[in-house]
Protein backbone atom coordinates (compact mmCIF):
# COMPACT_ATOMS: atom_id res chain seq x y z
CA UNK A 1 0.00 0.00 0.00
CA UNK A 2 1.43 3.50 -0.74
CA UNK A 3 0.93 6.28 0.91
CA UNK A 4 -1.36 7.56 -2.08
CA UNK A 5 -3.26 4.59 -1.30
CA UNK A 6 -3.75 5.25 1.86
CA UNK A 7 -4.60 9.50 0.95
CA UNK A 8 -7.21 7.89 -1.74
CA UNK A 9 -8.80 5.35 0.81
CA UNK A 10 -9.15 8.11 3.58
CA UNK A 11 -10.58 10.73 0.89
CA UNK A 12 -12.91 7.89 -0.16
CA UNK A 13 -14.36 7.82 3.56
CA UNK A 14 -14.31 10.51 4.82
CA UNK A 15 -16.04 11.92 1.23
CA UNK A 16 -18.92 9.12 1.23
CA UNK A 17 -19.51 8.96 5.21
CA UNK A 18 -19.91 12.35 4.70
CA UNK A 19 -22.31 12.46 1.87
CA UNK A 20 -23.96 9.75 3.65
CA UNK A 21 -24.55 11.41 7.18
CA UNK A 22 -25.77 14.76 5.29
CA UNK A 23 -28.34 12.83 3.51
CA UNK A 24 -29.48 10.79 6.24
CA UNK A 25 -29.72 14.25 8.41
CA UNK A 26 -31.57 15.81 5.74
CA UNK A 27 -34.06 12.67 5.42
CA UNK A 28 -34.52 12.79 8.92
CA UNK A 29 -35.23 16.40 9.45
CA UNK A 30 -37.98 16.21 6.82
CA UNK A 31 -39.38 12.89 8.16
CA UNK A 32 -39.19 13.13 11.74
CA UNK A 33 -42.08 15.61 12.59
CA UNK A 34 -44.37 13.78 10.48
CA UNK A 35 -43.13 10.37 11.89
CA UNK A 36 -43.59 11.77 15.43
CA UNK A 37 -47.30 12.96 14.30
CA UNK A 38 -48.27 9.98 13.19
CA UNK A 39 -47.57 7.86 16.04
CA UNK A 40 -49.61 10.03 18.22
CA UNK A 41 -51.92 9.78 16.19
CA UNK A 42 -52.29 6.35 15.98
CA UNK A 43 -52.09 6.14 19.70
CA UNK A 44 -54.42 8.76 20.36
CA UNK A 45 -57.39 6.71 18.10
CA UNK A 46 -56.30 3.54 19.73
CA UNK A 47 -57.14 5.11 23.13
CA UNK A 48 -60.04 6.44 21.66
CA UNK A 49 -61.45 3.26 20.30
CA UNK A 50 -61.07 1.67 23.53
CA UNK A 51 -63.49 3.91 25.31
CA UNK A 52 -65.24 5.69 22.33
CA UNK A 53 -67.94 7.49 24.80
CA UNK A 54 -64.95 9.21 26.65
CA UNK A 55 -64.40 12.88 25.47
CA UNK A 56 -61.01 12.84 27.05
CA UNK A 57 -58.37 10.07 27.37
CA UNK A 58 -55.98 11.90 30.21
CA UNK A 59 -52.17 10.83 30.72
CA UNK A 60 -51.33 11.92 34.33
CA UNK A 61 -48.30 14.60 35.03
CA UNK A 62 -46.65 15.07 37.96
CA UNK A 63 -44.08 18.10 39.47
CA UNK A 64 -41.56 16.23 41.76
CA UNK A 65 -37.99 15.80 42.46
CA UNK A 66 -38.14 12.90 40.87
CA UNK A 67 -39.71 13.85 37.41
CA UNK A 68 -37.55 17.16 37.66
CA UNK A 69 -34.22 15.05 37.82
CA UNK A 70 -35.71 13.47 34.77
CA UNK A 71 -36.22 16.45 32.74
CA UNK A 72 -32.45 17.91 33.71
CA UNK A 73 -31.67 14.25 32.38
CA UNK A 74 -33.04 14.80 29.24
CA UNK A 75 -30.75 18.25 29.09
CA UNK A 76 -33.86 20.28 29.95
CA UNK A 77 -31.89 23.92 30.49
CA UNK A 78 -31.88 24.84 34.63
CA UNK A 79 -34.27 27.81 33.39
CA UNK A 80 -37.21 26.30 32.42
CA UNK A 81 -36.71 23.63 35.17
CA UNK A 82 -36.23 26.68 37.76
CA UNK A 83 -39.75 28.07 36.68
CA UNK A 84 -41.42 24.25 37.45
CA UNK A 85 -40.03 24.36 41.12
CA UNK A 86 -43.10 26.46 42.01
CA UNK A 87 -45.35 23.70 40.63
CA UNK A 88 -43.98 20.93 42.67
CA UNK A 89 -45.83 18.84 44.42
CA UNK A 90 -48.78 19.42 41.40
CA UNK A 91 -50.77 17.17 39.54
CA UNK A 92 -52.31 17.06 36.94
CA UNK A 93 -54.80 14.65 35.28
CA UNK A 94 -55.49 15.91 31.52
CA UNK A 95 -55.11 14.50 27.87
CA UNK A 96 -51.38 15.08 26.58
CA UNK A 97 -52.73 18.51 24.51
CA UNK A 98 -54.76 20.37 27.32
CA UNK A 99 -51.20 19.86 29.69
CA UNK A 100 -49.03 21.34 27.30
CA UNK A 101 -51.27 24.42 27.07
CA UNK A 102 -51.45 24.00 30.89
CA UNK A 103 -47.49 24.42 31.04
CA UNK A 104 -47.20 27.49 28.82
CA UNK A 105 -48.99 29.24 31.78
CA UNK A 106 -45.96 29.09 33.51
CA UNK A 107 -43.42 28.30 30.93
CA UNK A 108 -42.86 30.57 27.89
CA UNK A 109 -44.25 29.66 24.26
CA UNK A 110 -41.12 29.12 22.64
CA UNK A 111 -39.85 26.92 25.74
CA UNK A 112 -42.68 24.48 25.83
CA UNK A 113 -42.84 24.07 21.83
CA UNK A 114 -38.92 23.47 21.89
CA UNK A 115 -39.01 21.00 25.02
CA UNK A 116 -42.57 19.19 24.00
CA UNK A 117 -41.36 15.68 23.51
CA UNK A 118 -39.04 15.72 26.80
CA UNK A 119 -41.12 17.99 29.18
CA UNK A 120 -45.00 15.72 28.24
CA UNK A 121 -42.21 12.53 28.61
CA UNK A 122 -40.40 13.34 31.69
CA UNK A 123 -43.45 14.82 33.96
CA UNK A 124 -45.29 11.71 32.98
CA UNK A 125 -46.05 9.03 35.66
CA UNK A 126 -49.17 7.29 34.47
CA UNK A 127 -47.08 4.35 33.94
CA UNK A 128 -45.82 0.85 35.39
CA UNK A 129 -43.63 -1.62 34.56
CA UNK A 130 -45.70 -5.19 34.40
CA UNK A 131 -42.62 -8.21 33.65
CA UNK A 132 -40.43 -5.30 33.73
CA UNK A 133 -42.11 -3.86 30.35
CA UNK A 134 -42.77 0.08 30.00
CA UNK A 135 -46.51 0.20 30.07
CA UNK A 136 -48.91 2.94 30.19
CA UNK A 137 -52.61 3.63 31.79
CA UNK A 138 -55.01 6.59 31.62
CA UNK A 139 -57.59 7.84 32.99
CA UNK A 140 -60.89 8.26 30.66
CA UNK A 141 -63.10 11.29 31.32
CA UNK A 142 -66.68 12.29 30.20
CA UNK A 143 -67.53 15.90 30.79
CA UNK A 144 -64.89 16.18 33.45
CA UNK A 145 -65.78 13.24 35.18
CA UNK A 146 -63.91 10.06 35.61
CA UNK A 147 -65.76 7.25 33.86
CA UNK A 148 -63.02 4.63 33.51
CA UNK A 149 -59.85 3.73 33.19
CA UNK A 150 -57.58 2.35 30.55
CA UNK A 151 -54.72 0.35 30.97
CA UNK A 152 -51.77 -1.38 28.98
CA UNK A 153 -50.33 -4.31 29.88
CA UNK A 154 -48.16 -7.73 29.24
CA UNK A 155 -49.01 -11.38 29.90
CA UNK A 156 -46.57 -14.27 29.88
CA UNK A 157 -47.71 -16.16 26.80
CA UNK A 158 -46.61 -19.54 24.99
CA UNK A 159 -44.20 -17.99 23.13
CA UNK A 160 -43.91 -13.95 23.79
CA UNK A 161 -45.20 -11.37 26.09
CA UNK A 162 -48.69 -10.45 24.88
CA UNK A 163 -48.86 -7.05 24.58
CA UNK A 164 -52.77 -5.72 25.83
CA UNK A 165 -54.27 -2.73 26.01
CA UNK A 166 -57.70 -3.14 28.12
CA UNK A 167 -60.37 -0.29 29.02
CA UNK A 168 -62.42 -0.84 32.79
CA UNK A 169 -65.23 1.53 34.21
CA UNK A 170 -65.26 2.66 37.71
CA UNK A 171 -66.57 -0.62 39.00
CA UNK A 172 -63.07 -1.87 37.28
CA UNK A 173 -65.67 -3.96 35.21
CA UNK A 174 -64.16 -4.70 31.96
CA UNK A 175 -65.07 -2.80 28.67
CA UNK A 176 -63.23 -4.27 26.03
CA UNK A 177 -59.34 -5.34 25.52
CA UNK A 178 -57.10 -5.31 22.39
CA UNK A 179 -54.10 -7.32 21.56
CA UNK A 180 -51.84 -4.80 20.48
CA UNK A 181 -48.43 -7.36 19.73
CA UNK A 182 -47.45 -10.72 20.42
CA UNK A 183 -45.59 -13.62 18.90
CA UNK A 184 -47.71 -16.75 19.58
CA UNK A 185 -48.03 -19.77 17.40
CA UNK A 186 -49.65 -18.71 14.45
CA UNK A 187 -53.18 -20.91 14.00
CA UNK A 188 -53.40 -21.98 17.69
CA UNK A 189 -52.35 -19.44 20.18
CA UNK A 190 -53.01 -16.23 17.43
CA UNK A 191 -56.85 -16.62 18.23
CA UNK A 192 -56.39 -14.35 21.01
CA UNK A 193 -56.77 -11.79 18.15
CA UNK A 194 -59.97 -13.10 17.38
CA UNK A 195 -62.93 -10.92 18.33
CA UNK A 196 -64.77 -13.93 19.61
CA UNK A 197 -62.12 -14.40 22.09
CA UNK A 198 -61.69 -10.42 22.63
CA UNK A 199 -65.54 -10.03 23.12
CA UNK A 200 -66.01 -12.34 25.92
CA UNK A 201 -63.96 -9.58 28.05
CA UNK A 202 -67.18 -7.45 28.19
CA UNK A 203 -68.62 -7.19 31.27
CA UNK A 204 -66.34 -9.53 33.38
CA UNK A 205 -65.25 -8.51 36.73
CA UNK A 206 -62.33 -9.44 38.83
CA UNK A 207 -63.72 -12.76 40.21
CA UNK A 208 -64.50 -14.02 36.56
CA UNK A 209 -61.27 -13.35 34.79
CA UNK A 210 -60.02 -17.36 35.04
CA UNK A 211 -60.06 -19.48 32.76
CA UNK A 212 -62.41 -22.54 31.85
CA UNK A 213 -61.13 -25.62 29.82
CA UNK A 214 -64.16 -27.48 30.37
CA UNK A 215 -66.55 -25.57 27.76
CA UNK A 216 -69.22 -25.57 30.36
CA UNK A 217 -68.62 -22.74 32.77
CA UNK A 218 -69.62 -19.60 30.34
CA UNK A 219 -69.57 -17.07 33.21
CA UNK A 220 -65.43 -17.25 32.92
CA UNK A 221 -62.85 -16.88 29.91
CA UNK A 222 -63.40 -19.40 27.59
CA UNK A 223 -59.87 -21.32 26.67
CA UNK A 224 -58.91 -21.05 23.08
CA UNK A 225 -58.35 -24.96 21.94
CA UNK A 226 -54.93 -26.20 22.00
CA UNK A 227 -53.86 -22.89 23.84
CA UNK A 228 -54.77 -22.97 27.06
CA UNK A 229 -51.22 -20.99 27.88
CA UNK A 230 -51.83 -17.74 25.65
CA UNK A 231 -55.76 -17.67 26.91
CA UNK A 232 -54.45 -17.42 30.90
CA UNK A 233 -51.53 -15.12 29.89
CA UNK A 234 -54.10 -12.61 28.62
CA UNK A 235 -57.16 -13.02 31.08
CA UNK A 236 -54.67 -13.59 34.21
CA UNK A 237 -51.81 -12.79 33.94
CA UNK A 238 -52.68 -9.62 31.97
CA UNK A 239 -56.18 -8.19 32.54
CA UNK A 240 -56.66 -9.57 36.02
CA UNK A 241 -53.20 -8.55 37.42
CA UNK A 242 -53.77 -5.00 35.42
CA UNK A 243 -57.18 -4.78 37.23
CA UNK A 244 -55.24 -5.36 40.71
CA UNK A 245 -52.43 -2.77 39.84
CA UNK A 246 -54.97 -0.39 38.77
CA UNK A 247 -56.86 -0.46 42.12
CA UNK A 248 -53.72 -0.58 44.43
CA UNK A 249 -52.42 2.28 42.39
CA UNK A 250 -55.67 4.40 42.88
CA UNK A 251 -55.86 4.05 46.75
CA UNK A 252 -52.27 4.90 46.65
CA UNK A 253 -50.96 1.90 48.03
CA UNK A 254 -48.58 2.11 45.12
CA UNK A 255 -46.90 5.66 43.99
CA UNK A 256 -47.98 6.33 40.17
CA UNK A 257 -45.04 5.37 37.85
CA UNK A 258 -42.74 3.37 39.88
CA UNK A 259 -44.51 -0.17 40.05
CA UNK B 1 -11.25 -4.96 -12.33
CA UNK B 2 -12.91 -3.01 -14.90
CA UNK B 3 -14.05 -5.44 -17.68
CA UNK B 4 -13.99 -4.12 -21.29
CA UNK B 5 -17.92 -2.65 -21.77
CA UNK B 6 -19.56 -4.43 -23.91
CA UNK B 7 -23.32 -3.88 -25.38
CA UNK B 8 -25.87 -5.61 -23.03
CA UNK B 9 -29.75 -4.92 -23.78
CA UNK B 10 -31.11 -3.29 -20.85
CA UNK B 11 -33.97 -5.93 -21.22
CA UNK B 12 -31.37 -8.66 -21.18
CA UNK B 13 -30.49 -7.06 -17.89
CA UNK B 14 -34.00 -7.45 -16.37
CA UNK B 15 -34.85 -10.92 -17.81
CA UNK B 16 -31.30 -12.32 -16.47
CA UNK B 17 -32.44 -11.00 -13.10
CA UNK B 18 -35.56 -12.37 -13.21
CA UNK B 19 -34.52 -15.86 -14.77
CA UNK B 20 -30.61 -17.05 -15.48
CA UNK B 21 -30.00 -14.85 -12.29
CA UNK B 22 -32.76 -15.30 -9.57
CA UNK B 23 -31.51 -14.35 -6.42
CA UNK B 24 -33.31 -17.04 -4.56
CA UNK B 25 -34.26 -19.77 -7.14
CA UNK B 26 -30.75 -19.51 -8.87
CA UNK B 27 -27.83 -17.79 -6.87
CA UNK B 28 -30.33 -19.69 -3.76
CA UNK B 29 -28.84 -16.70 -1.46
CA UNK B 30 -30.86 -14.61 0.63
CA UNK B 31 -32.96 -17.42 1.44
CA UNK B 32 -33.47 -15.85 5.18
CA UNK B 33 -36.13 -13.38 4.13
CA UNK B 34 -37.33 -15.49 1.37
CA UNK B 35 -38.93 -17.61 4.72
CA UNK B 36 -39.79 -15.40 7.31
CA UNK B 37 -42.21 -12.80 5.15
CA UNK B 38 -43.87 -14.83 2.77
CA UNK B 39 -46.41 -16.54 5.13
CA UNK B 40 -48.70 -13.86 3.43
CA UNK B 41 -48.82 -12.56 -0.27
CA UNK B 42 -49.34 -9.04 1.00
CA UNK B 43 -45.91 -9.20 3.08
CA UNK B 44 -43.88 -10.94 0.69
CA UNK B 45 -44.75 -8.40 -2.08
CA UNK B 46 -44.18 -5.44 0.52
CA UNK B 47 -41.09 -6.46 1.41
CA UNK B 48 -40.11 -7.29 -2.25
CA UNK B 49 -40.97 -3.44 -3.10
CA UNK B 50 -38.59 -2.34 -0.69
CA UNK B 51 -35.64 -4.75 -1.42
CA UNK B 52 -36.50 -3.82 -5.38
CA UNK B 53 -36.29 -0.15 -4.43
CA UNK B 54 -33.22 -0.42 -2.56
CA UNK B 55 -31.04 -3.03 -5.29
CA UNK B 56 -31.99 -0.15 -7.75
CA UNK B 57 -30.47 2.61 -5.95
CA UNK B 58 -27.70 0.82 -4.11
CA UNK B 59 -26.44 -0.98 -7.94
CA UNK B 60 -26.64 2.96 -8.93
CA UNK B 61 -24.87 4.38 -6.15
CA UNK B 62 -22.29 2.14 -7.06
CA UNK B 63 -22.38 2.34 -10.39
CA UNK B 64 -21.90 5.73 -10.17
CA UNK B 65 -19.03 5.55 -7.84
CA UNK B 66 -17.09 2.68 -8.94
CA UNK B 67 -13.70 4.58 -10.50
CA UNK B 68 -14.20 6.58 -7.30
CA UNK B 69 -13.85 3.83 -4.27
CA UNK B 70 -10.83 2.61 -4.01
CA UNK B 71 -11.06 -1.68 -4.44
CA UNK B 72 -9.48 -2.57 -1.08
CA UNK B 73 -12.63 -0.92 0.84
CA UNK B 74 -15.03 -1.29 -1.33
CA UNK B 75 -17.03 -3.63 0.88
CA UNK B 76 -17.06 -1.37 3.95
CA UNK B 77 -18.03 1.39 1.10
CA UNK B 78 -21.06 -0.53 -0.49
CA UNK B 79 -22.14 -1.41 3.27
CA UNK B 80 -21.99 1.97 3.73
CA UNK B 81 -24.40 2.86 0.63
CA UNK B 82 -26.94 -0.04 1.40
CA UNK B 83 -27.31 1.07 5.32
CA UNK B 84 -27.99 4.58 4.21
CA UNK B 85 -30.23 3.60 1.44
CA UNK B 86 -32.28 1.23 3.77
CA UNK B 87 -32.44 4.54 6.56
CA UNK B 88 -33.66 6.29 4.04
CA UNK B 89 -36.25 3.93 2.54
CA UNK B 90 -37.31 2.82 6.41
CA UNK B 91 -37.93 6.72 7.58
CA UNK B 92 -39.88 7.49 4.55
CA UNK B 93 -41.69 5.18 4.92
CA UNK B 94 -42.71 5.33 8.35
CA UNK B 95 -43.39 8.91 7.53
CA UNK B 96 -45.55 8.55 4.46
CA UNK B 97 -47.03 4.43 4.45
CA UNK B 98 -47.83 4.04 8.11
CA UNK B 99 -50.13 1.44 7.41
CA UNK B 100 -47.57 -0.86 4.89
CA UNK B 101 -45.06 -0.27 7.72
CA UNK B 102 -46.96 -1.13 10.60
CA UNK B 103 -46.51 -4.86 8.57
CA UNK B 104 -42.80 -5.01 7.09
CA UNK B 105 -41.44 -2.04 9.13
CA UNK B 106 -39.36 -4.78 11.17
CA UNK B 107 -38.02 -6.93 7.96
CA UNK B 108 -37.06 -3.14 6.07
CA UNK B 109 -33.73 -2.37 8.64
CA UNK B 110 -32.89 -6.14 7.98
CA UNK B 111 -32.36 -5.46 4.28
CA UNK B 112 -28.95 -3.89 5.25
CA UNK B 113 -27.84 -7.98 5.96
CA UNK B 114 -29.62 -9.19 2.45
CA UNK B 115 -26.53 -11.04 0.90
CA UNK B 116 -28.49 -10.16 -2.69
CA UNK B 117 -27.80 -6.50 -2.49
CA UNK B 118 -24.25 -6.52 -1.35
CA UNK B 119 -23.89 -9.60 -3.97
CA UNK B 120 -25.22 -7.45 -6.99
CA UNK B 121 -23.21 -4.44 -6.14
CA UNK B 122 -20.22 -6.97 -5.99
CA UNK B 123 -20.43 -8.72 -8.51
CA UNK B 124 -22.25 -6.38 -11.11
CA UNK B 125 -22.68 -2.67 -10.22
CA UNK B 126 -18.44 -2.11 -9.02
CA UNK B 127 -17.92 -3.30 -12.64
CA UNK B 128 -20.16 -1.73 -14.99
CA UNK B 129 -21.65 1.22 -16.29
CA UNK B 130 -24.08 3.12 -14.01
CA UNK B 131 -27.09 2.47 -16.53
CA UNK B 132 -26.59 -1.14 -16.98
CA UNK B 133 -26.37 -1.56 -13.11
CA UNK B 134 -29.20 0.32 -12.54
CA UNK B 135 -30.92 -2.34 -14.95
CA UNK B 136 -29.29 -5.09 -12.98
CA UNK B 137 -30.44 -3.88 -10.34
CA UNK B 138 -33.93 -3.32 -11.73
CA UNK B 139 -34.21 -6.99 -13.02
CA UNK B 140 -32.75 -8.83 -9.73
CA UNK B 141 -34.85 -6.66 -7.64
CA UNK B 142 -37.77 -7.91 -9.98
CA UNK B 143 -36.48 -11.32 -9.65
CA UNK B 144 -36.65 -11.16 -5.65
CA UNK B 145 -40.06 -9.35 -5.72
CA UNK B 146 -41.20 -12.58 -8.04
CA UNK B 147 -39.99 -15.20 -6.19
CA UNK B 148 -40.98 -13.68 -2.88
CA UNK B 149 -44.77 -13.71 -4.47
CA UNK B 150 -44.77 -17.29 -6.15
CA UNK B 151 -43.57 -18.43 -2.62
CA UNK B 152 -46.05 -16.71 -0.29
CA UNK B 153 -48.91 -17.53 -2.53
CA UNK B 154 -48.32 -21.50 -1.96
CA UNK B 155 -47.94 -20.91 1.68
CA UNK B 156 -51.10 -18.40 1.84
CA UNK B 157 -52.77 -21.01 0.04
CA UNK B 158 -51.97 -24.29 1.88
CA UNK B 159 -51.31 -22.23 5.18
CA UNK B 160 -54.48 -20.48 5.58
CA UNK B 161 -56.99 -21.20 2.74
CA UNK B 162 -56.65 -17.52 1.57
CA UNK B 163 -55.31 -15.74 -1.18
CA UNK B 164 -54.60 -11.53 -0.12
CA UNK B 165 -56.75 -12.56 2.47
CA UNK B 166 -59.73 -13.68 0.93
CA UNK B 167 -60.97 -17.22 1.85
CA UNK B 168 -60.57 -19.65 -0.99
CA UNK B 169 -60.60 -22.85 0.19
CA UNK B 170 -62.51 -24.36 3.32
CA UNK B 171 -60.49 -27.06 4.99
CA UNK B 172 -58.91 -27.34 7.51
CA UNK B 173 -55.44 -25.44 6.30
CA UNK B 174 -52.36 -27.07 6.58
CA UNK B 175 -50.76 -25.04 9.64
CA UNK B 176 -47.11 -26.31 8.64
CA UNK B 177 -47.00 -23.80 6.41
CA UNK B 178 -47.36 -20.45 7.47
CA UNK B 179 -44.32 -22.12 10.06
CA UNK B 180 -40.72 -21.62 9.17
CA UNK B 181 -40.85 -25.06 8.05
CA UNK B 182 -43.09 -25.31 5.03
CA UNK B 183 -41.27 -21.95 4.07
CA UNK B 184 -38.27 -24.34 3.27
CA UNK B 185 -40.43 -27.01 2.26
CA UNK B 186 -41.95 -24.70 -0.37
CA UNK B 187 -38.47 -22.89 -1.36
CA UNK B 188 -37.11 -26.11 -1.95
CA UNK B 189 -40.07 -27.79 -4.37
CA UNK B 190 -40.18 -24.87 -6.26
CA UNK B 191 -36.48 -24.67 -6.84
CA UNK B 192 -36.76 -28.36 -7.81
CA UNK B 193 -39.40 -27.64 -10.23
CA UNK B 194 -37.82 -24.92 -11.58
CA UNK B 195 -34.78 -26.45 -11.70
CA UNK B 196 -36.22 -29.58 -13.86
CA UNK B 197 -37.50 -27.13 -16.07
CA UNK B 198 -34.56 -25.24 -16.96
CA UNK B 199 -33.13 -29.09 -17.35
CA UNK B 200 -35.88 -30.43 -19.41
CA UNK B 201 -36.48 -27.72 -21.60
CA UNK B 202 -33.29 -25.52 -22.14
CA UNK B 203 -30.81 -27.96 -21.18
CA UNK B 204 -29.27 -26.29 -18.12
CA UNK B 205 -27.44 -27.61 -15.13
CA UNK B 206 -29.66 -26.36 -12.79
CA UNK B 207 -29.17 -24.20 -9.94
CA UNK B 208 -26.07 -24.11 -7.70
CA UNK B 209 -24.04 -21.88 -5.19
CA UNK B 210 -23.40 -21.17 -1.68
CA UNK B 211 -27.06 -19.80 0.72
CA UNK B 212 -26.74 -16.88 2.27
CA UNK B 213 -28.70 -15.19 4.12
Amino acid sequence: MTPKDILKITLNLVVLYLAGGLLLAAVYAKTSPIIYRNNELAKAQALQEMMPEADEICYIYEVNDETLEKLKKKGVPESIIGKLEQLKGSRFIQPKDTFVQTLKQYLSEAEVEEYKPELTKALQVNEWFPHGKHAEYFVAKKGGQVIGYIVQTFGKGYSSYIDILFAVDTNFIVQRINILHHAETPGLGDEIEMDWFKNQFKGKDIEHLKVDKTGTKKEYIQAITGATISTRAVAEDGVKNGILFLQKVLKGEVKHGTA
Amino acid sequence: MELPEEKISYLQLIKNGIFKENTIFRLVISLCPSIAVTNSIRNGFLLGVAVLFVQTMVNTTVGLLRHFIHPRIRIPIFMLIISGWVSVVDMLMAAYAREAYKEIGLYIQIIVAFASILARAEMFASKHRVDYSFFDGLGSGLGFLIALVIISFFRELLGRGTLLGYPIVHAKPLLIMVMPTGGFLVVGLLMGFFNWIDIRFYGGKGAGGAGGH
